[in-house]
């Protein structure tokens, strides 16, 4: 995972301060992905935990923050893309760094309440491949932000690792939503 | 000392994890156990053995059995799907091939063994815990055998009754993990051996069913909330 994409043999001193950074991160990311999946999986399901009054279910209060999660998460990208300079004519507004962290923050902080509900009342379960795929992708979403935000402080990294953690975190995420939210939307109609 | 940004989103994030959990766990409604388990006389008399092996494995098979859940599945074969609630010792049962056959069960659970009879010398018998209910149901004869997930609202059974010109009608569906829905409807719901027809489509999203120039209001069937028992 944290090999480099240098075609000729860098100075040894350069390639531990890249890479090495990103071990630590990444065995915590994995450990906090593990950890996730274990604790759904021995964790006897409930059925039940707390919730947000004023919706009809406790799926459609997870399908409403995921949405919320997802839509932010949009905003990820497309700040992203902006910092980095890669849309065309628009230039880097000062605020567009406050918006990708707050916009990441909220999405993250949206996206726990829904976590702990699937965990704690549901389990990590495998009885239909929409679910087993949403359970694990659940977990990675999870361990990946975790390494993003363990390595933002770093510096010093290779350049693609940001953007390649946060496709990741990305990618994950849109699965999650996709095998949950939009498959409880499409299934039983949009409500709350 | 100032902790850095991205450390401090993710200790917030992990706090309102472990608040949100605690805060569950804290408003959980304690799981009746089986009426011996829950008797203060084996606890003391478990503890008065000085034996700390003992208890354990009692709390454990108690742990691996849910005092409320509902399953809902297709049988092995994909010939009709089975639907199952249990409430604090209670069951009720329905397997149905969204046509002719289908029958209502009702029975008792314990100790992870369900135990059911229906109209017709309808039988169910399955054994359960948290994840799944196995085991086999005879409908109109013929003999299911079954292995359903336990499944969570919208998923599972619902039940419509209605009198319709003197005669008292049942509908049952049994709504899926994956959204899809079989029902059967009984216009002759007190008889000794009902005879049924394939359901309107029900509408999860408002309970409802329209069959022919009457709406059928369905109401969950669930052991986890109580309703339907």
């Amino acid at each position: 995972m944290a090999t480099q994409p240098h075609t000729a043999p860098p100075p040894p001193g350069r390639v531990d301060s890249g890479a090495v950074k990103l071990v630590v991160p990444s065995l915590i990311g994995a450990l906090v992905a593990l950890t996730l999946g274990v604790y759904g999986h021995l964790h006897n399901p409930t059925g039940y935990a707390i919730n947000i009054a004023g919706f009809s279910s406790p799926g459609a209060v997870k399908s409403w923050l995921a949405t919320g999660a997802f839509v932010l998460a949009l905003v990820q990208v497309g700040s992203a893309l902006v910092m980095y300079g890669k849309v065309p004519r628009i230039a880097a507004p000062s605020w567009i760094g406050g918006l990708h962290r707050w916009s990441g923050r909220i999405a993250f902080l949206l996206a726990v309440p829904v976590a702990v509900h699937c965990l704690y009342a549901l389990g990590f379960q495998n009885y239909s491949t929409r679910v087993l795929v949403h359970s694990l992708l659940g977990c990675a979403f999870f361990g990946a932000f975790t390494i993003k935000m363990l390595i933002l402080p770093k510096s010093d990294l290779p350049g693609w690792t940001l953007p390649a953690l946060g496709a990741l975190v990305f990618t994950a995420l849109t699965g999650v939503w996709f095998t949950s939210a939009y498959w409880f939307f499409s299934t039983f109609g949009i409500r709350h | 000392m100032k902790i850095k940004t991205p450390y401090l989103t993710l200790l917030t994030g992990a706090a309102l994890g472990v608040v949100l959990l605690v805060a569950s766990m804290l408003a959980t409604p304690k799981a009746p156990a089986s009426p011996v388990a829950a008797a203060p006389a084996p606890a003391s008399s478990a503890a008065a053995q000085s034996s700390p092996a003992s208890p354990t494995p009692t709390a454990t098979a108690v742990a691996n059995v849910p005092a409320r859940a509902n399953y809902a599945g297709e049988v092995k074969g994909g010939g009709a799907s089975v639907a199952i609630s249990i409430h604090r010792g209670q069951a009720i049962a329905y397997v149905c091939n969204g046509s002719v056959i289908e029958a209502w069960l009702k029975g008792t659970a314990a100790g992870g063994h369900l135990t059911m009879t229906g109209k017709g010398g309808a039988r169910l018998s399955a054994t359960y815990n948290f994840k799944r209910a196995v085991g086999h149901v005879i409908a109109h004869g013929i003999r299911y055998a079954f292995s359903a997930p336990a499944v969570h609202k919208p998923s599972g059974l619902y039940q419509a009754i209605a009198i319709v010109r003197g005669a008292k009608i049942k509908a049952g569906w049994i709504v899926l993990p994956d959204g899809t829905q079989v029902g059967s409807l009984e216009s002759n719901a007190d008889a000794a051996a009902p005879s049924a027809t394939q359901a309107p489509m029900l509408d999860v999203t408002t309970g409802t069913a329209q069959d022919g120039d009457t709406v059928l209001v369905a109401t969950p069937v669930s052991g986890v909330t109580g309703s339907g028992f």
